[in-house]
């Protein structure tokens, strides 16, 4: 586990001579005593019970120059809570405004120590007669020195809280920031955490009454607000359309809320005795409904008893627009279009900005997913090119996007084929919407894989997927109307999945009476020695 | 070049007079652990004093049950993990008192879930990864309330979809290796945005082929392992350039004295020599050891003890 070792950071490796070696081995020695005196004496004290201010001092001499020395911190204030069982106010408040004065010159050496941050809010909490502004101008000083120290950023935000400053204060104030320094991941992260606070996102007349959501990250921001938030980010990436912090920060007001908790699809078959109902989120199942299996990481459940309650859900295929939409925003369609407008006139100054790029396509997919598919493909044909580092993050995206389409393109009467041969899809998801599927064909892509979450496709008869880098089978497990399955030209290698297996013993299993398994089982897994059926 | 690495830990350990030794004496129970995991994944564990350690640890355990850094130190989490996980590499857990160790960790849960560090109660998502770690390593989770702790964590989430120390924090890799890590102990990692917490820790990636903790900061190694561990337990570690990184990671070597830095050309030390090997192992190297993504230690101890946290696939 990771401390605070910003002493490991940074340190160049210089060449010396054997004679520079030589003194400073010796410097090093002397230094080492003292160091070992003054620990040994600290440790004398503490172990003697002396809380004096001889102790105090010892402690300051070695904290001072090894900050991270925590439990010298813990002895100080043993030695402090001492004091203020035999000192007065004023006494007290005397020696808390020196221990602050320390740590600010320890702070001005080593301004990431954790143990004097958290020593610093301890103190400030203590003081009798607490003095927040000057804290806070402490915090103005230590971010002016260097805006992005997380450690004096969530100092400011202890203050901010014990003193009540209010929230427009704080906005303020990366008003400020934000002003003098676009680059600053910092000031726009507190934005996003100070906006929904200030401009809350009008409730909507559907979800009233829920509870709120637990997480702080799904809370909106009012659409008035958006609109000048809006102008400050593009004047931001304007003015740098290389620096992230706005990108980042630009989809996230452009995104809304959490996917909802639905039912994306009920499927009840009598002659099976079967029921599956899809969730388009994870679902934590009541303990009242039977269920005997649960397909993990797969947002769906599986019920093999039928019960009640299904009787009045249909699938819809109307659903599907609301659900694809939901990663970019509600708001208003001119809004988003006007939106594009900026980020295409930024691209033509700037061809080849990744941020830019990514930026328009997640627009577009807001404004009119079909419509706007063939530019989409084009910008992330230009992205792989400009960032191929990321190539595999634009080809799943892509993926996905190119999947929606193809869902949004379903006539309700063919709900039970869907066919995406040749899109270079590399990884599948959606499948929540797919549970009535009987026939699909994913042929001429590069799925390495057929996920855990394959499972969903409980209807599914006929899979095509010739023409993949398909390596194992793993996703075709619980289909159990499964009749045929293509997969020529594949990666299929069970000897890549196992490549040391040796003895493999299948006594006592049905598939041990099959004709010729013995002679399959030995082409299949040719590492195989000893055998046993 | 791995045994030099191996020679070079070996020495570490041993020059316990040297000056930069004694400094680091308030995080020891933790060198050691990375010494000794880095060791393990190069099979070179043997060459340690396994005695001396297992003595030193069980000299380190307190009265209240927690592990001390060092002797004469106080406890804390972060030191009971890492003694914790030396014993497991070991496979002598009894060397502690293992139901104090509990009552430790569980005494340091708040009203809201979260944990602090230790009794003076600084409050951070580490050490809420810290708790039910060492608790998942001793099979004792059931001791705190998970669904406090769990709650906790989940408010520190972003709008980035990254996790900070605390609620409202900015987001950072170290914490979001120790969010994810936690949700993957306790079975939340559906709770995680993967597709935009993936792109925010991919885009880390820099030209360099180094990762960065955050936004606008230097590549090093040892964020490139936060980064690319989170990455492994979302299911999402194919979205940077491996090569690129494993390049960065093996120019941080030092070639003459064994060890990696935090970048190229500086000076090494045993985290970063840890941090190093071990993303070699998550890039498939396979002249070391497999590691896992969420605990840092070879896969074949947490076999043995019976323990396989979640990963996304
Ligand atoms: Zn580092």
């Amino acid at each position: 586990m990771h401390n605070s070792f910003t002493k490991l950071h940074g340190r160049v490796k210089v060449k010396t001579t054997a004679q520079q070696e030589e003194e400073k081995k010796k410097e090093r020695e002397k230094k080492l005593k003292i160091y070992v005196a003054a620990r040994d004496a600290c440790f004398a004290k503490r172990k003697e019970g002396i809380k004096d201010e001889e102790a105090l001092e010892l402690t300051q001499q070695l904290l001072s120059s090894n900050p991270d020395f925590a439990t010298l911190w813990n002895q100080r204030r043993e030695i402090l809570m001492h004091l203020e069982t035999i000192k007065d106010e004023d006494e007290m408040q005397k020696i808390y405004e020196s221990e602050l004065h320390f740590l600010e010159s320890c702070l001005k050496v080593n301004p990431k120590s954790y143990g004097s941050w958290f020593h610093r809010g301890w103190v400030s909490a203590r003081l009798p007669r607490p003095n927040w502004v000057r804290e806070l101008s402490l915090c103005d000083r230590c971010l002016s020195l260097d805006d992005r120290n997380f450690h004096c950023w969530d100092y400011r935000r202890m203050v901010v809280k014990m003193s009540g400053v209010p929230v427009e204060k704080e906005l303020e104030f990366t008003d400020r920031l934000i002003g003098s320094n676009f680059s600053n991941y910092s000031s726009w992260h507190y934005r996003s955490t100070l906006l929904p606070l200030l401009h809350p996102e009008s409730p909507d007349p559907k979800s009233s009454g829920d509870p709120p959501s637990s997480q702080a990250h799904s809370h909106r921001v009012c659409e008035e607000q958006l609109l000048k938030e809006y102008e400050l980010v593009q004047n931001a990436f304007f003015t740098d359309p290389n620096d992230q912090s706005a990108w980042f920060y630009y989809r996230w007001l452009l995104g809304r809320a959490d996917r909802e908790e639905m039912i994306s699809c009920v499927y009840v078959s009598r002659d099976e005795e079967r029921v599956v109902v899809g969730f388009s989120r994870p679902v934590n199942v009541n303990v009242f409904i039977l269920f005997v299996e649960v397909i993990l990481e797969c947002l769906a459940v599986v019920l093999l008893f039928s019960i009640v309650l299904l009787g009045t859900i249909q699938w819809s295929t109307n659903v599907n627009v609301l659900v694809f939409r939901s990663e970019l925003s509600v708001e208003k369609t001119s809004v988003l279009q006007s939106e594009l407008q900026s980020c295409n006139q930024l691209q033509e100054l700037e061809p080849l900005n990744k941020w830019c790029l990514l930026t328009i396509i997640l627009l577009m997919r807001a404004l009119d997913p079909l419509r706007y598919e063939k530019e989409t493909l084009a910008h992330f044909e230009t992205l792989k090119e400009v960032d191929p580092m990321r190539s595999a993050y634009y080809s799943d995206l892509c993926s996905k996007f190119m999947i929606e389409n193809t869902i949004l393109k379903m006539e309700y009467a063919e709900v039970r084929v869907f066919s995406i041969s040749d899109k270079n899809l590399t990884t599948l998801c959606h499948l929540d919407q797919l549970v009535l599927v009987t026939h699909i064909n994913l042929s001429s892509n590069q799925l390495h894989r057929l996920p855990l979450q394959f499972a969903m496709l409980q209807c599914l008869e006929v899979l095509e997927a010739d023409s993949n880098l398909i390596e194992n089978l793993e996703g075709l497990y619980h289909l159990p109307n499964l009749e045929e399955v293509l997969l020529r030209n594949n990666n299929l290698q069970p000897l890549a999945s196992c490549p040391k297996l040796k003895h493999l013993d299948l006594r006592g299993n049905p598939v041990t009476l099959s004709d010729g398994i013995e002679a399959e089982i030995k082409a299949l897994l040719p590492s195989v020695t000893k055998l046993l059926l | 070049m791995l045994d030099k690495h191996a020679d070079y830990i070996a020495v570490y350990g041993s020059k316990k007079d040297d000056y930069e030794y004694t400094l680091s004496e308030y995080l020891r129970m933790s060198g050691i652990y990375w010494g000794l995991t880095v060791m393990d994944l190069m099979g070179q564990l043997h060459r340690m004093n396994r005695n001396e350690i297992v003595e030193f640890i069980k000299s380190c355990q307190h009265e209240s049950g927690g592990i001390s850094a060092s002797i004469g130190h106080d406890p804390h989490l972060l030191y009971t993990l890492s003694a914790v996980q030396i014993l497991c590499l070991y496979d002598c857990m009894d060397a502690l008192d293992v139901d104090r160790v509990v009552e430790y960790v569980k005494g340091l849960q708040q009203e809201d879930g979260s944990f602090a560090g230790d009794k003076w109660g600084e409050i951070d998502t580490r050490f809420s990864f810290c708790a039910v770690a060492t608790l998942a390593l001793l099979g004792k989770m059931d001791a705190i309330n998970v669904d406090k702790a769990i709650e906790f964590v989940l408010s520190c989430m972003n709008f980035d979809g990254g996790f900070g120390c605390r609620p409202g924090s900015e987001s950072h890799a170290g914490q979001i290796y120790c969010c994810t890590g936690f949700l993957s102990l306790t079975g939340q990692l559906h709770q995680v945005n993967a597709d935009l917490l993936g792109w925010w820790l991919c885009e880390r990636q820099l030209p360099s082929g180094g990762l960065n903790g955050r936004p606008e900061k230097l590549p090093d190694v040892c964020y490139s392992w936060w980064v690319l561990a989170s990455l492994k337990i979302i299911g999402k570690i194919h979205w940077i350039d491996k090569g690129k990184l494993r390049a960065f990671i093996l120019a941080c070597q030092d070639e003459e004295t064994g060890g990696f830095a935090d970048r190229p050309g500086d000076m090494v030390d045993p985290f970063h020599t840890l941090f190093g090997v071990a993303g070699l192992s998550l890039l498939g190297d396979e002249q070391v050891k497999a590691v896992n993504p969420v605990l840092c230690m070879p896969e074949d101890v947490l076999q043995r003890r019976g323990l396989q946290p979640d990963v996304l696939s």
